[in-house]
């Protein structure tokens, strides 16, 4: 009774639930397999990457908390911004120069997410956007993909030193199989490009493999329940139905559905970055609807665009629309009428 | 019958078998009672003993004010000791003399007789939100029932009440609902109960079984349902999604969809009333929690307080670290002990630190959408945390604040440990204010209004009372034709167009009246009554001017 008690509830100190910080412990926890299948096909040079990338982003947050004159504990000990640096580290080219990383790195923290508020503010992926960067303003250093090689690359030391010559510059560059077949050329039919032997050996098998990896951590995570199905399910489907509508359509143009799942950031994109809670939409139907258009948009940048992946694209630019995803996808409240629940609240923004 | 689903839901940890282990008992007499005025939704009731009157348990020591109300009876025999603006004081005198009304026959008298005995026993809804029962008894005056819903769910964590009484009253419960269902008129009682209480199942299959012969032609078929034990199936909402796949309408009452809702102490507490004239004097409750020794369930005396009946089941009061009211989940925290059972209390947890230890200090939100796959009524939680925290009142209401059930399931699941469901009740309380402050206002206008409108047709009858007297003392004169250039020119075009304005405006208010009447009967429309007052007066008002215009008329043509 009112009268009684105060307003204060006890739920509250009931609540068994894992606090944030353990959400995203685990999602770093589920990068280990694809870190340890490209560090296994790529070399060491992932892992100094990762390493780094983290070092940098623990830096730049704590530097900005001064900054902002917060607390610096709970939000180093949240974790998220040491998930930006591993998710951004393992985006990058292996064996990235140390001030590649940090750019990357402190965009992200401080421009991404700081800048807006913190956690929980952010209106675009934060790894996204440091990747988006890197991608426009050093498109050299950002397609160093290196052919598959040993675990102890001999250039590691040229990474840490920040120092790459020419010579080795060309020497490391090799395509990634969705950039040499963008570039393939529009006379060049599939077959023929295929029997070219574009890739270096076995660098489509690992591509694969490095996928199934990421599969693996993403699958761990929807069974711990720290993600949904929703975003990369809808977002999978959405590339594969494309693009089997693309290799149905002309086989000898387009490259075929498995291509484009099992090359490039798809799998990892997936179910890594396209489901970051702050930026991506909220409701289920939201979810399902994020998800198909990062899928569709990888699907036509891909195909028509000037960049051989497009993940990072695609998810920031669907990041433009969750507002009003959000807006549009309120479910039904149990026992309001069945119409008009969209545009009620569509016109209060 | 077919199982049911309603969304979200969680599964806490139960912690029932701390209380639900041993039998029921009595908890010892109290010495003295304080009994609160206002025990139930709606108004306080009025106190209707002076201090110093001897009281028998039974004895009717406040009375009801107004519809939503209810009567206060001694729960001890004993001297009234204190009458204060909220509460009476008994002190016992250690007899326990009873007076008990005379028995009724549910089955034989006629429901007008049954529901006044519910009133006059002060029976109502023991299960938490304490609304009259009298007036859900008369229900059926507006509502096709078709179903009593004994909702014996109790899905918060630690309460076992209505179990134990399931488990030692199943017949008198049973017996209850079918006085309730003849009451309201319904075709069908089902039981709805958490698959966590098997002996209260149990009993409840075996008493019907031999309670309810097939050829019975008075009683009405009895389902009891097994439901799975999740949260907060014991919502009224949700037991009926989940019973009968019925959506209750939002803001709207069971009722709508032809349900009404008991819950088993509800009941019991009704057949005591009913057939052994017994007012609501006592009720079970859930003793509970690591601080206490001996917890189990016991028949309390309204008004004992928490302190001497915790006092009793071995409290350890260095372990103690909070009392709480209700369950974990709904229950609010006691801040002083020496506060009076009430007929809505239906637990008490006497917590140590461990059991529930405070809460983590809150981080921001990362929009995970644990609390939207866990609400009940497909709200969106954390939006609404947002627009509730930036006091955006209008977008609060347009994502249907209103609709939280307040189950807390939100906070229960929250890993950034943000108090939602505080933040809720915060933004509807100040709505709620800003609502009354806005219907204050409105109020005012309209009561200007009228006075403007009572003046106008105050004026227009002067007026005509002298042309009347000038027409007169014309007709007297020989020089009348003197007066008629000083007659104004009279527009009778416009008075005319005005009469009907007025005309129009009292049938929109009539209409606007009857439509709220017939809509809640038991409200006060005073508002609407003097928006019909004013468009009355405004309406003499143009009668009369047009009237006396017309006779100006009628004179200035005729001399």
């Amino acid at each position: 009774m009112s009268m009684m008690h105060a307003s204060q509830r006890t739920t509250e100190s009931f609540n068994t639930m894992p606090p944030t910080a353990y959400l995203m412990r685990w999602v770093i926890v589920a990068t280990v397999p694809g870190l340890g299948a490209m560090t296994f096909y790529f070399g060491l040079g992932i892992i100094s990457n990762v390493l780094l990338a983290a070092l940098f982003a623990l830096g730049a947050e704590a530097l900005v908390l001064k900054l902002r004159q917060r607390p610096l504990r709970p939000a180093l000990r949240d974790s998220s911004a040491l998930l930006t640096g591993v998710l951004l580290g393992a985006s990058l080219p292996p064996a990235s120069p140390w001030w590649l990383i940090g750019i990357g790195v402190i965009t992200a923290v401080v421009v991404a997410k700081q800048l807006y508020g913190g956690l929980g503010q952010n209106p675009f992926n934060p790894a996204m956007v440091g990747y988006a960067l890197l991608l426009i303003s050093f498109p050299t250093h950002m397609t160093l993909w290196s052919p598959p090689q040993p675990l102890i690359s001999d250039n590691l030391w040229a990474q840490i030193s920040g120092i790459l010559p020419a010579s080795t510059l060309d020497a490391l560059s090799g395509a990634t199989p969705l950039d040499a077949f963008k570039h393939k050329g529009e006379t060049v039919l599939a077959s023929e490009f295929w029997a070219s032997q574009p890739l270096p050996e076995g660098a489509l098998n690992a591509w694969r493999n490095v996928a199934l990896a990421w599969l693996a951590g993403g699958v761990l995570l929807i069974a711990k329940r720290i993600i949904s199905w929703h975003i990369p399910v809808s977002m999978l489907v959405s590339m594969a139905v494309l693009a089997t509508l693309f290799y149905a359509s002309d086989p000898s143009h387009f490259a075929s559905p498995l291509f484009h799942l099992t090359t490039g950031a798809a799998i990892f994109g997936a179910f890594f970055i396209a489901t970051d809670p702050v930026s991506a939409a909220t409701s289920r139907r939201g979810k399902l609807i994020f998800g198909a258009g990062v899928g569709a948009l990888v699907m036509i940048i891909r195909t028509f665009g000037g960049y051989p992946d497009a993940v990072a694209f695609a998810v920031l630019l669907m990041n433009l629309c969750v507002p009003l995803l959000d807006i549009y996808t309120v479910p039904r409240p149990t026992g309001q009428p069945k119409t008009q629940q969209h545009a009620k609240h569509g016109d209060s923004t | 019958m077919p199982a049911y689903k309603f969304p979200g839901g969680i599964t806490p940890p139960e912690r029932k078998d701390r209380s639900n282990q041993l039998p029921l008992r009595n908890a010892i007499l109290p010495t003295q009672v304080t009994l609160p005025l206002k025990q139930h939704s709606g108004n306080p009731a009025i106190p209707c003993v002076d201090i110093g009157d001897a009281v028998q348990v039974g004895s009717l020591i406040a009375e009801r004010d107004g519809m939503v109300s209810a009567n206060l009876h001694a729960s001890i025999s004993g001297t009234v000791t204190q009458i204060s603006d909220n509460a009476i004081t008994i002190d016992a005198d250690g007899l326990d003399h009873w007076q008990v009304l005379p028995s009724l026959d549910w089955r034989a008298d006629n429901h007008q007789t049954i529901i006044d005995r519910l009133d006059s026993c002060g029976l109502v809804g023991l299960g938490g939100a304490g609304f009259p029962a009298y007036i859900k008894a008369q229900i059926a005056d507006h509502h096709r029932i078709d179903t009593l819903v004994v909702n014996a769910a109790e899905c918060e964590p630690y309460i076992t009440a209505d179990d134990l009484a399931l488990r030692h009253y199943p017949t008198e419960i049973l017996e209850s609902a079918q006085m309730v269902a003849k009451l309201c008129g319904a075709r069908q009682i089902v039981v709805g109960i958490e698959d966590n209480k098997p002996e209260a199942i149990h009993g409840l299959k075996k008493a019907l079984s031999h309670f309810q012969p097939p050829d019975h032609q008075q009683s009405v078929g009895i389902t009891i349902k097994v439901i799975e034990t999740r949260y907060p199936s014991g919502g009224e909402r949700q037991l009926i999604k989940k019973l009968l796949n019925l959506d209750v309408p939002s803001g709207g009452l069971p009722a709508d969809v032809g349900v009404l809702c008991h819950n088993p102490g509800t009941l019991l507490a009704a057949l005591y009333a009913v057939r052994d004239g017994k007012p609501l004097v006592e009720r079970i409750v859930t003793l509970t929690g690591d601080a206490i020794s001996k917890p189990g369930n016991y028949w309390v005396r309204l008004g004992t307080s928490v302190e001497t009946l915790l006092q009793q089941v071995g409290v350890a009061n260095q372990q103690l670290h909070q009392v709480i009211v209700g369950g974990p989940m709904m229950g609010t925290p006691l801040p002083i002990l020496n506060t009076p059972v009430i007929k809505t209390t239906n637990c008490l947890i006497a917590a140590t630190r461990e059991e529930l230890p405070p809460l983590p200090e809150e981080s921001p939100c990362i929009r995970c959408g644990a609390c939207e796959s866990v609400c009940p009524v497909q709200l969106l939680p954390q939006q609404l945390h947002w627009y509730a925290r930036a006091e955006n009142d209008d977008t609060l209401e347009k994502l249907n604040l209103f609709d939280c059930i307040e189950c807390g399931a939100c906070s229960y699941v929250c890993p950034s440990y943000i108090p939602l469901v505080q933040d809720y009740r915060l933004a509807k309380q100040r709505i709620r204010i800003k609502r009354i402050e806005t219907a204050k206002a409105d109020h005012a206008k309209h009561r200007f209004e009228f006075r403007q409108a009572r003046l106008a047709r105050e004026d227009a009858e002067k007026q005509a009372r002298r042309q009347a007297r000038q027409a007169q003392s014309r007709q007297t004169s020989d020089s009348s034709k003197v007066a008629d250039s000083a007659t104004p020119v009279v527009d009778l075009r416009s008075l005319r167009i005005a009469q009907t304005a007025a005309k129009a405006a009292v049938r929109k208010a009539e209409k606007t009246l009857a439509r709220a009447a017939a809509q809640d009967p038991s409200q006060r429309h005073d508002d609407l009554e003097t928006q019909l007052a004013t468009a009355q007066e405004n309406l003499k008002a143009a009668d009369t001017r047009l009237a006396e215009a017309r006779a100006t008329m009628a004179q200035q043509e005729s001399p």
